[in-house]
């Protein structure tokens, strides 16, 4: 890939937020691995805490790849990313404890080709095109597997396909009915991905788009989408981890969903309450 | 005979809940602008109108219902895991699903409008309070309906897929029947009332939408006000026809050769529908539609 990337005017570039991104999502799925060593489910949240470094990332490849002219293909970048990532992520689940590596790896691949077919065969010739879906995909197989863990407590194809029911409140048994891709929850963190990926850009686009403002709504997003996947995790993990996820979750996204409000009030052109509409110029 | 008169029992109630969210639907989707009138409301200040209308384009109709339905599907999924009531878990889940559908809506809002700066347009604070929450109360009702219709094809019925999934195929099919139906109602009809009757969107007319109301300046309760007593309607018809339709093949045609008869009659429902369509379409164009071309007046 000899494809270079412009620098965002005034802003972190973009290699940064990649480069970054792509580290925080990996060490924390890893950090959740605390999990297996404690026999706990504890330290699920750090699934979510990869989900929002994720999503910052992605959010970011979209107004990379969305700035050359793909207005109404803002929300169909997200389905993408989450529809390559999918397959990897599945697929990546057989590999025990190598799990987030072999994902990394083999959304990478799905992405570079179907950037191939799109560019090439499909004759897009966007010069970002193969990278951002590149990462892209890698994007939504790391937040589907954050979201997997933080619903579930694991990364494992085991721990994701299989739950357990409790009978009058005594007698526990195997559920393939109770779990995260049996449960059909995985579609459920699909949509919550790919929404909350292209979101950020989507409602910031315009000619006053601003690089610290949209990533802090990614952040919002991120940790919106965290609470509600920690109120599901309470079917499937034990209640005082899900208690935990869910506090770090609400304590984030009071954080960012203020701060965003404050950013928007910084470039708004002005903050009415009950105004009328005012004279411009020439109407 | 017994479960076929079940079942054609449930089918009806399905069908009524579905004409309940359609209907719901598009007029929330009307109310936050969304899918179709959306990039005039979004270009309109550009053009040097600006308005108080409510923007909220989390993406298209489709995609945005697909996750509020699995949303509230998963989490009616989980409480059900816990034991909960049925009854509670779908209100429960509908609840948070319109917490975060809200919140997209403010924060889309207020980017949208923040970025439209350059073009001297105010983010309202009171179009932000009042919009959003008329909006979450229509969403509220889509949702419910749509879960609770996916609990009864689940529950009911036993069809195999989980709650969460059926939530995400019939929020989809949900989101395009009111994108499709009701849409254009608000985004061609209602935007444009200033324009000549079916004379499209010329280029000279993009952006200028319609911004006063009978009194005092026009803001997206109004539109939601008109568009729901026709293409609410008109969408939740759609939505019902659509899971009615479906649910009567199904569960009449089933049985009939290993599962192939039901597909024959979906075949013939389409062929139907599009007969149908056509027959409209060309008569409304024939006794309302300025398509023909206009007579020539003879030179003076």
């Amino acid at each position: 890939m000899t494809v270079k990337v412009e620098v965002i005017e005034g802003g972190i570039p973009h290699q940064k937020i990649m480069i970054a991104g792509l580290i925080a999502t990996i060490v924390c799925l890893y950090l959740s691995y605390l999990n297996v060593y404690t026999n706990t489910a504890y330290f699920s949240f750090f699934g979510g805490l990869a989900v929002v470094a994720a999503l910052i990332w992605g959010s970011h490849t979209i107004k990379v790849l969305c700035s050359y002219g793909i207005g109404t293909g803002v929300p169909s970048a997200g389905m993408i990313a989450f529809g390559s990532g999918v397959i990897a992520m599945l697929l990546a689940t057989k590999f025990g404890n190598a799990a987030p590596i072999v994902a990394l790896i083999l959304a990478a691949v799905i992405g570079l080709i179907l950037g191939y077919l799109a560019n090439e065969v499909l004759n897009m010739k966007i010069p970002v095109m193969i990278q951002s879906l590149t990462e892209l995909a890698v994007v939504g197989a790391l937040t589907l597997m954050g979201f997997a863990v933080l619903i579930t407590g694991s990364f494992t194809f085991t721990g994701l396909t299989t739950g357990s029911v409790t009978l009058f409140g005594m007698i526990s048994m195997p559920s393939y009915q109770v779990s995260f891709i049996g449960g059909g929850l995985v579609a459920v963190a699909f949509l919550l991905g790919s929404i909350a990926v292209q979101h950020p850009f989507n409602a910031c686009l315009g000619p006053g788009w601003k690089q610290d403002r949209m990533l802090m709504l990614t952040a919002e997003c991120g940790f919106l989408s965290m609470i509600v996947a920690a109120v599901m995790s309470f079917a499937l993990i034990s209640a005082g981890a899900a208690i935990i996820s869910l506090l770090i979750a609400l304590i984030g996204w009071v954080y960012t969903y203020c701060q965003y409000i404050e950013l928007s009030k910084r470039d708004a052109y002005a903050w009415l309450d009950a105004k009328p509409i005012p004279d411009v110029e020439g109407h | 005979m017994e479960q076929i008169v079940f079942g054609i029992g449930i089918t009806a109630l399905a069908g009524a809940l579905a004409t309940v969210a359609g209907s719901a639907e598009d007029t929330e989707s009307n109310i936050g602008s969304q899918g179709d009138p959306n990039s005039q409301v979004q270009l309109a200040p550009q053009m040097g109108f600006v308005h108080r209308i409510f923007n909220k384009a989390v993406a298209g109709e489709p995609p945005a219902y697909a996750l509020w339905c699995a949303l509230g599907a998963g989490l009616a999924w989980a409480f059900l895991a816990m034991h909960v009531n049925a009854v509670l878990a779908i209100v429960l889940g509908s609840l948070l699903a319109v917490f975060v559908q809200g919140i997209y809506a403010t924060t889309a809002y207020l980017g949208r409008t923040s970025s439209l700066a350059k073009f001297g347009q105010p983010v309202y604070v009171d179009i932000l309070k009042s919009m959003t929450t008329v909006a979450m109360a229509h969403a509220f009702v889509a949702i419910f309906c749509t879960v609770t219709i996916c609990y009864l094809i689940n529950a009911a019925l036993g069809h195999p897929f989980p709650l969460p999934l059926l939530g995400f195929i019939w929020g989809i099919a949900l989101g395009a029947a009111g994108s499709a139906t009701g849409n254009p109602y608000y985004g061609k009809e209602r935007q444009y009332q200033n324009q000549k009757f079916g004379a499209g969107v010329p280029i000279s007319a993009s952006g200028n939408i319609v911004r006063y109301a009978e009194a005092g300046e026009r803001n997206s309760i109004d539109n939601g006000f008109f568009t729901a007593k026709f293409g609410g309607p008109a969408s939740g018809l759609c939505f019902g026809l659509i899971v009615f339709l479906e649910l009567w093949r199904t569960i009449l045609f089933e049985k009939v050769g290993a599962g192939w008869g039901a597909i024959i009659v979906g075949i013939l429902i389409i062929l139907v529908f599009t007969i149908i369509d056509r027959y409209m379409e060309v008569w409304a164009r024939k006794n309302y539609g300025p398509y023909t071309a206009p007579a020539k007046e003879a030179a003076p």
